[in-house]
């Protein structure tokens, strides 16, 4: 079952469960920052603020306290994340 | 404190700090204190790559079509990045193999500055199959008054740290007179320049090579110098790594936890090392300028590439708890992740090995039953 993400400051979604955060993210049109997509480099790392995440091998990126790397792991609780930049500068419209 | 190849001392190396510790004896690698050097070891390891892997033959005719300006960028990036790896491939062996103290660490060292020397051989590679004249090139970097001044601010902090550390090894802490001039040593002092070392061989991984990166791959976008476009994305995956493990350095200093008076030294220096990425990020623009003076190319110019840097500037600084003096929020040129992305890195078909695949993939658990379907 998905857990809800929940972007601070903006709004809540369902992802696909089979998705990284990542990719989640994407998946919502927000132009998320990444490089290696393997926990390697530490780019995209976001702030969590609530919930528990799961990673699915332990990366190697120094990671700041209360951040994660969406690139390899999955929201394990309903998860509140901060994203760097506000949304509107980060996301991309999708004309209807 | 001469150095030792190999430390007689019985003592227990996991309790030493990562630098200015005891030498290192035995490389071993079955207790660490830090692991995560063992796993960067690993992982740069299933990165091997050889230069000659990448075809290039398109890429001499593509060459020979660019404008004179577009050469002038393409070739002036490639003598720069020889600069930055010239330096890369041999200083972290030179400075910081003498005053390292866990195995596990000597041997990242060791394993990052040979992944560099591969850098500058694919330099040549790449010189050879563009240009009817390689040595052209080589010969003015020597010459070339934009990349010299560069070369200084890389590498006067090396310089001063291995300067240091030869007159620790031979005469230990304390005041001395040498060649009639006086010089004090002391160890709180060469452990401040190792801080200012680390922290600008962070901003050469972090945000010098990125200006060259995104000229080869405004080239790639247009389809033209593709085979160069493939090394750059090998390199960038390899700086990539070496980031994170100068990162997990500089944190693991900051932190105190590895050695107490590195944590003060941190603290006591953030401002100098904070004017490090920012006089960084000037001088890269500089270059940038540099690079476009007879004209810009298709999709990047000279305001572009300077946003970019203060961007990537502002997203390395975070990452190791500095503020930013530079208010870009957006990543001026979004294409520039899907070609630093190296999960589609391709080399020839036959060469590719993915790198996860590498490690421990053989099934050597097969029971006789396993066979009760043959028959002979």
């Amino acid at each position: 079952m998905a857990n809800i993400v929940k972007i601070q400051d903006g709004y809540s979604f369902l992802p696909r469960p089979e998705a990284t955060l990542l990719e989640a993210l994407e998946a919502e049109n927000i132009a998320m920052e990444y490089q290696c997509r393997q926990g390697y480099c530490g780019s995209c790392q976001i702030k969590l603020i609530a919930g528990d995440v799961e990673y699915h091998k332990q990366p190697l990126a120094f990671v700041q306290e209360d951040h994660i790397l969406p690139c390899c792991c999955h929201a394990s609780s309903d998860v509140t994340v901060q994203l760097p930049q506000p949304l509107e500068c980060i996301q991309k419209k999708v004309s209807a | 404190m001469a150095y030792t190849t190999f430390n007689q001392n019985n003592f227990d190396a996991t309790k030493e700090p990562m630098f200015f510790g005891q030498n290192v004896n035995v490389a071993r690698y079955d207790v660490q204190k830090y692991s995560i050097f063992e796993q960067l070891i690993e992982k740069q390891l299933s990165f091997f790559w050889r230069p000659e892997e990448v075809d290039l033959s398109n890429d001499r005719s593509d060459f020979n079509k660019l404008p004179e300006h577009e050469q002038h960028i393409f070739l002036s990036n490639l003598k720069y990045q020889t600069l930055l790896d010239s330096i890369q491939g041999r200083s972290p062996n030179i400075a910081l193999l003498p005053i390292v103290s866990l195995p596990e660490l000597e041997t990242w060292i060791e394993t990052w500055t040979f992944s560099e020397t591969i850098h500058s051989r694919s330099y040549t590679h790449i010189i050879r199959n563009v240009m009817t004249e390689p040595s052209k090139v080589f010969d003015d970097i020597i010459n070339n008054e934009a990349i010299i001044t560069r070369a200084t601010a890389i590498t006067c902090y090396y310089d001063a740290l291995i300067e240091g550390i030869q007159l620790y090894n031979a005469h230990g802490e304390g005041e001395h007179t040498i060649n009639n001039e006086k010089v004090s040593v002391s160890l709180r002092e060469l452990k401040k320049r190792l801080y200012l070392t680390m922290v600008s061989v962070n901003v050469l991984e972090a945000i010098r090579f990125y200006v060259s990166f995104a000229c080869s791959f405004a080239f790639a976008e247009r389809a033209t110098m593709e085979g160069n476009a493939k090394i750059i994305k090998l390199i960038a995956r390899d700086e990539a790594l070496h980031l994170t493990g100068t990162q997990h350095i500089l944190q693991l200093m900051a932190s105190g936890r590895d050695d107490p008076e590195m944590a003060e030294i941190a603290a006591e220096l953030k401002e100098e090392a904070r004017q490090i990425f920012i006089d960084a990020a000037e001088q890269e623009k500089e270059w940038a300028a540099y690079l476009f003076r007879d004209g810009s190319m298709i999709g990047l110019n000279k305001d572009i590439l300077g946003s970019y840097v203060e961007y990537i500037t502002t997203q390395r600084m975070l990452a190791i708890g500095f503020e930013s003096p530079f208010t870009t929020k957006q990543n001026p040129l979004p294409w520039m992740n899907s070609w630093l992305n190296s999960d589609n890195v391709q080399v020839a078909p036959q060469e590719v090995e993915v790198s996860s695949y590498l490690v421990g993939q053989v099934d050597s658990d097969v029971d006789t039953d396993d066979f009760n379907d043959f028959s002979l």
